[in-house]
């Protein structure tokens, strides 16, 4: 699994977790069906989005640091 | 090597406890909604000459008609609603038979509560509806809508209107489900920090050699060398025998 794609799953889960966090902190009315799965959607695309940018970003500074590591794994 | 892992482990940490830090703070701060309803006298809802009017604890709900200007409750404590209704001069007499409050969340009606006359009569008329929002209030709260109803005798919905609460737990306990919810962010957030790592374990796993099956050991002589360690043949009828009968009488 790559560091996008790990970052793209937990930032789908954040996004939702995030809209129905803030419907119980009373900033949204998840009352009606319609505007709520919109929520939850938008939610989890941005979320994901970000995710996998935040991951692949991570992931490359990550293997930048531990070059060394990552070459040895390689060469292996 | 050590150092470096220290390094994201005290940043993984340092992200954990600024999104508690975060969490922490959404709780506290004063949201518009936790203010305290306008007591302006709302203007009066009227329908086909006959005014509606609901009190929640003697407060008017369409002053809490938006999210933001909703009522702050306390869940576990019980509300005391009041339903008016006042024929103007000249107005058709109606008959009110029920009062209902609703709550929804997701489309749904989650709870509803009827209070419902014997014997109604036509004319102006008022209906006392006590109501608990809800048994699990240290599970649950957040801003909910709520719908109460002027119900006639046919079950025609003479006047409805939707307003919106703010409900609380108990004594400022913060309920459970924004507790897991919380720990699903940091967990998420920390996942998320660690897909660095991950990449790294990836890139590894790519550039390993294929594994290689475990060195066979010989296997062990059976304690019979008549017999084979197939399965026995299955058990079979000569032919020319017929099979045995049922025993008759």
């Amino acid at each position: 699994m790559s560091a996008a794609s790990h970052g793209a799953g937990c930032g789908v889960v954040l996004g939702i977790v995030l809209v129905v966090l803030f419907q119980q902190f009373g900033y949204v009315n998840l009352s009606d069906l319609l505007p709520t799965i919109e929520y939850l959607l938008i939610g989890a695309v941005i979320g994901g989005i970000l995710g996998a940018l935040i991951g692949w970003a991570l992931g490359r500074s990550y293997l930048s640091r531990h070059a060394a590591d990552a070459a040895a794994g390689s060469s292996r | 090597m050590r150092l470096v892992h220290s390094r994201s482990h005290r940043i993984g940490l340092s992200v954990a406890l600024a999104v508690v830090a975060v969490a922490a703070l959404l709780v506290s701060v004063p949201v518009p909604a936790r203010a305290s309803p306008t007591l302006a006298a709302a203007p009066a809802q009227t329908s086909g000459g006959v005014t509606y009017t609901v009190t929640w604890n003697n407060v008017d709900v369409s002053s809490a008609s938006t999210l933001s200007s909703a009522l702050s409750i306390d869940l576990s404590q019980s509300a005391n609603l009041n339903y008016n209704w006042t024929e103007g001069a000249g107005a058709a007499p109606v008959t009110i038979s029920d009062a209902r409050l609703q709550m929804y969340f997701l489309g749904f009606a989650v709870s509803t509560r009827d209070q419902i006359l014997t014997n109604p009569v036509a004319g102006s008329g008022h209906i006392p509806l006590s109501w608990t929002p809800v048994s699990v209030a240290y599970l649950i709260e957040g801003a909910y809508r709520l719908t109460a109803s002027f119900i006639a005798p046919n079950g025609t919905t003479m006047w409805s209107e939707n307003f919106y609460v703010r409900g609380t737990a108990p004594y400022g306990f913060l309920a459970a489900l924004p507790i897991v919810l919380l720990i699903l962010v940091i967990y998420e957030v920390y996942g998320l920090v660690r897909s660095g790592r991950y990449a790294a374990i990836g890139r590894k796993l790519e550039g390993a050699p294929p594994s290689t099956p475990p060195p066979e050991t010989p296997p062990s002589e059976p304690a019979s060398a008549e017999t084979p360690p197939s399965a026995p043949a299955p058990a079979e009828t000569p032919e020319g025998t017929p099979p045995p009968t049922g025993g008759g009488s």
